[in-house]
């Protein structure tokens, strides 16, 4: 939108307004009350509900203000008597075919239909006729359907293209027989549920969370999501003890992701008043015995005891600390600190898949947020699969392609889904993304990277040429696979590709929901594999807050060491070798912080009190230290822990809990922008490494199948029956008018294997 | 406001996909490259496409669906959404004579829906339905642009006017 100024007269009052502004939104910006169903900011437009309607002087009949762009000399009215009028007449044809009955239906309460109706319906309904009766039904595990209270905004079809480029729903029929549906009746689609989101009805429902309680039950809380890197915010909403549901409609939370949510976000709950959550902090009195319950004050003083006696008998160090990149900064802060100040050890790591250390240690430019993404000219996307792993970043990259007509540049070994966008895929060997490192940090290489990679040297000057030729924002992005060098070299490339007009900035594609913030609160970073290794070694006792990674699992050593403590939510392989188990809190029980792949730190909020005698982790962490003789000070409040990271910690200075209180004004880490730096033995290390590589090996060019990542069951994910239907293939049931959960039977041998949440 | 590339390569499918896909004789095949060189956005053969598939099979059976939506590189949600919109495409299997009985204006004032009860009562089957042995399926259409020789029923593809409960019966009866 361009900075020029043009007049609009609205209801006798003159706005100076942006050129190419919509006159829906000037007139909403502007407290001129326009009701409207279809139309939806950043979707293409469908001008089919026609309840915005508005006179403009030398226009013939009543125009859509959802359509119009404001133009010079504009004389509008949203206010009338006709205009009145027509928009009453509309509402009553809406409601024609409308079943009226409120009272059952889910969206009652906060249905946008119920609401205008309210403004804009007559009293009485004039229709005598027979209404179309449509059965309900569902279209997956997760959307129930019920055709009938459909007005055809077609919301739900434009997410479904626009955000999610799938494609799954879509209008059938014609005319008054028009209705929402797909092909055979049964949804394969990655379930996000945002077309239940966006339905401004209740013709599409949480198929979860069906007939279960009545939103003004319902005590509101916004949080951040607990499963990827994209932080996504959420309302949770809970009645007394326990969690219903999760949604982002924009009349409870308005965070950086709009009404986006995921699968796992928006259907991934269940496991927060799960039966199976451990309930009573457990000891396991001898090696080999069993995880017996016990009250806190003796696990806490067992735990104690038994520490103090390995680090006095064995040294600091044989203690090791690890944390997840699961848990609050605040929970992180604290383990930290207990190592740091409390034994003193020096061995503390967290347990992530990938560290991006090397990453932050030469960040030469500012992170992308997801609304730079959005708005970005040229992106650049190396391995990595965000519609599986950062469903949001993946839905911004798709946007920007599409409506805001991106260029996407795709590097990757499989042609993953978002390759639909791409204006250029490159297709390398699997194993060969550093060699785009190195593609990026010069010609010099390019015929070694591109005979190992696979591809013709003369993409990679392409690719090149397009950054370097881009007028506006270039996001780098990158997934787990680029080796520490590699991701220096990236973390450089503000400097290589500056220029006029230009800005490059970077996005890394972290994996957990505060692997970010993990990063910046480590001093020293040490892997958790090496912590493993040692096991038994040097280090005989772990404290460890959440539970390793499956690919941690298989040499973990854990069997070896003389103590292990584990604060959890449920009995997981970890537990297994535990001899003292704390029942952890999960996110929906405790206040704190979490910094998203924006570096965005965004507040987790208590939704519900937590569950059986769950505590809050960092509150575990100072109850033991306070059992060892430190006095964190904290008492019982997360910010006064956060106080403290902001005291300490440079990147985190001058935040404050009140500071981020607005989800819709996240505010970003001050991470140390690195100076420019000579690279060579950065890009002599990869060449190295990628000269290594083999020149045959085989491309893959199946397109990973949708949900292959989403659908998995982890930990937490497992606790959610429909998830078990998703992993096993989402079969089709014999009938879609009961939910497949009572039809279809999952036994083990169709479960897909077990693995990361 | 969206551009969207022409052509787009569609990489998944948001639904389960039949296992078969339809195959078709070289002759079919080529008729088929015709209509598609006849257009810069491949996604526009769709409804000649659609016609020749059924012709081939029937009706637009999960095969032939398949097909479409891979030969014209559509979701199958595309094809869903085109198919249904249409009365004279199927999804379903229709008989080898498909009544449409014409309900609109003339042809009702001159009594199209004694003409449909005919068919219903001869037939043994509702509107929307087919006969169990395949024979023939029965719907009501808009308008067929035969006012003038009203009331009028089109099996597949002619035209039968001025119908009468007798012109009925005996057209039934030489096609059963
Ligand atoms: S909002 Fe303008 S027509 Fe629906
Ligand atoms: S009304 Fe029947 S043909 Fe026109």
């Amino acid at each position: 939108m361009s900075t020029e100024l043009v007049k609009v007269t609205i209801n006798a009052k003159d706005f100076q307004v942006p050129k190419g502004a919509r006159l829906i939104d000037v007139c909403r910006e502007n407290q001129f009350d326009i009701p409207s169903f279809c139309y939806y900011a950043d979707l293409a437009l469908q001008a089919s509900c026609r309840m915005c309607l508005v006179r403009i002087e030398k226009m013939p009949k009543l125009q859509t203000s959802c359509t119009i762009i404001c133009t010079d000399g504009m004389v509008v009215t949203t206010q009338s008597e006709e205009i009145e009028k027509a928009r009453r007449s509309m509402l009553e044809f809406l409601l024609a075919n409308h079943p009226l009955d409120c009272p059952v239906c889910d969206r009652g309460g906060e249905c946008e239909l119920q609401e205008l109706t309210f403004d804009w319906g007559n009293l009485e309904e004039r229709f005598i006729e027979q209404k179309n009766a449509r059965a309900e039904k569902y279209l997956s595990p997760m959307v129930a359907n019920d055709p009938q209270r459909c007005i055809l905004c077609k919301r739900c079809t434009r997410v479904c293209d626009e955000w999610m480029g799938e494609d799954a729903i879509e209008a059938g029929n014609r005319g008054a027989n028009t209705v929402i549906g797909t092909y055979g009746g049964w949804l394969n689609c990655s379930q996000c549920g945002n077309c239940i989101e966006v339905c401004p009805t209740g013709t599409l429902l949480d198929g979860t969370y069906r007939h279960q309680a009545r939103p003004w039950e319902l005590t509101q809380t916004i949080s951040t999501c607990t499963y990827c890197s994209d932080g996504c915010q959420m309302s949770l909403g809970s009645r007394g003890d326990e969690l219903m549901r999760i949604v982002a409609r924009d009349r409870y939370v308005n965070g950086l992701n709009g009404e986006f949510l995921c699968i796992k976000g928006r259907f991934g709950h269940p496991f927060v008043n799960h039966e199976e959550r451990i309930r009573t902090p457990l000891i396991r009195y001898q090696k080999g015995g069993r995880l017996v319950p016990a009250t806190w004050d003796e696990a806490i003083r067992f735990t104690a005891q038994k520490l103090d006696g390995i680090v006095a008998a064995r040294g600091n160090n044989s203690l090791a600390v690890v944390g997840s990149p699961r848990l609050t900064n605040e929970a992180l802060y604290c383990l930290r600190k207990f190592a740091a100040e409390v034994v003193e050890t020096e061995n503390y790591a967290v347990a992530d898949a990938f560290s991006l250390k090397p990453f932050f240690e030469s960040l030469g430019g500012p992170l992308a947020t997801h609304q730079d993404i959005r708005h970005a000219k040229t992106i650049v996307l190396i391995g990595g699969e965000p519609e599986e792993l950062q469903p949001l970043t993946a839905k911004q990259i798709r946007q920007a392609v599409r409506n805001g007509g991106a260029k996407l540049i795709l590097i990757n070994s499989v042609p993953i889904r978002l390759r639909e966008q791409a204006a250029q895929f490159i297709h390398i060997r699997p194993g060969t993304e550093n060699a785009a490192a190195l593609a990026l940090a010069g010609n010099a290489d390019d015929a070694l990277a591109a005979r190992k990679m696979g591809v013709e040297a003369a993409e990679l000057e392409i690719l090149r040429q397009t950054i370097s030729e881009t007028q506006g924002d270039v996001v780098l992005m990158f997934g787990g696979e680029l080796s520490a060098e590699a991701q220096a070299v990236v973390a450089q490339m503000p400097y290589t590709f500056a220029g006029e007009g230009r800005r490059i900035l970077l996005h890394p594609l972290a994996l957990f929901n505060n692997s970010v913030g993990a990063l910046d609160l480590d001093v020293n970073g040490k892997s958790v594999s090496d912590l493993l290794d040692a096991a038994g070694v040097s280090i005989h006792a772990m404290y460890m807050a959440g539970s390793l990674l499956p690919e941690h699992m298989p040499k973990c050593g854990l069997s070896k060491l003389d103590f292990l403590v584990v604060q959890e939510l449920f009995e997981t392989e970890t537990t297994a070798f535990a001899d003292v188990v704390f029942p952890a809190a999960s996110f929906a029980e405790i206040d704190g912080t979490f910094t998203n792949n924006d570096g965005f730190v965004q507040r987790v909020r208590k939704s519900i009190e937590p569950v059986h005698q769950s505590k809050p982790d960092w509150l575990i962490v100072s109850e033991l230290a306070k059992e060892l003789g430190v006095d964190f000070g904290f008492e019982r409040s997360a910010s006064a822990v956060f106080r403290e990271i902001a005291e300490r910690i440079p990147a985190y200075a001058d935040l404050r809990y009140p500071l981020l209180k607005d989800e819709s004004h996240p505010l970003q880490v001050k991470h140390a922008i690195a100076s420019k730096r000579e690279l060579a033995k950065e890009i002599a290390g990869i060449r190295r490494a990628v000269a290594e590589l083999s020149d045959d090996g085989v491309k893959v060019s199946e397109t990973p199948q949708v949900g292959h990542e989403l659908f998995k069951l982890g930990t937490l994910t497992d606790k959610v029956p429909q998830f078990h239907l998703l992993a096993a293939g989402n079969p089709t049931p014999a009938s879609f008018a009961i939910s497949p959960l009572y039809q279809i039977t999952i036994d083990e041998g169709i479960k897909r294997e077990k693995a990361v949440a | 406001m969206s551009q969207q590339p022409i052509n787009i390569q569609r990489l998944s499918q948001p639904v389960q996909m039949p296992d078969e896909i339809a195959t078709f004789s070289p002759k079919v095949e080529a008729e088929i490259d015709r209509h598609l060189a006849k257009y810069p956005v491949m996604r526009s053969a769709i409804l000649p496409l659609m016609f020749i598939v059924q012709r081939e099979r029937g009706y637009l059976d999960p095969p032939g669906v398949s097909y479409l939506a891979k030969r014209l590189n559509l979701r199958i949600t595309d094809i869903w959404e085109v198919a249904t919109f249409y009365s004279m495409l199927h999804l379903k299997p229709i008989g080898k004579y498909h009544i449409q009985v014409c309900k609109t204006l003339s042809c009702k004032l001159l009594g199209s829906d004694k003409i449909t009860q005919l068919c219903v009562k001869k037939l043994g089957i509702k509107v929307g339905e087919m006969t169990a042995d395949g024979r023939f399926s029965l719907s009501e259409v808009e308008c067929l642009g035969s006012c003038g020789t009203a009331p009028m029923f089109q099996i597949n593809f002619d035209y039968h006017e001025n119908l009468t409960a007798e012109k009925v019966d005996q057209i039934l009866e030489s096609l059963a």
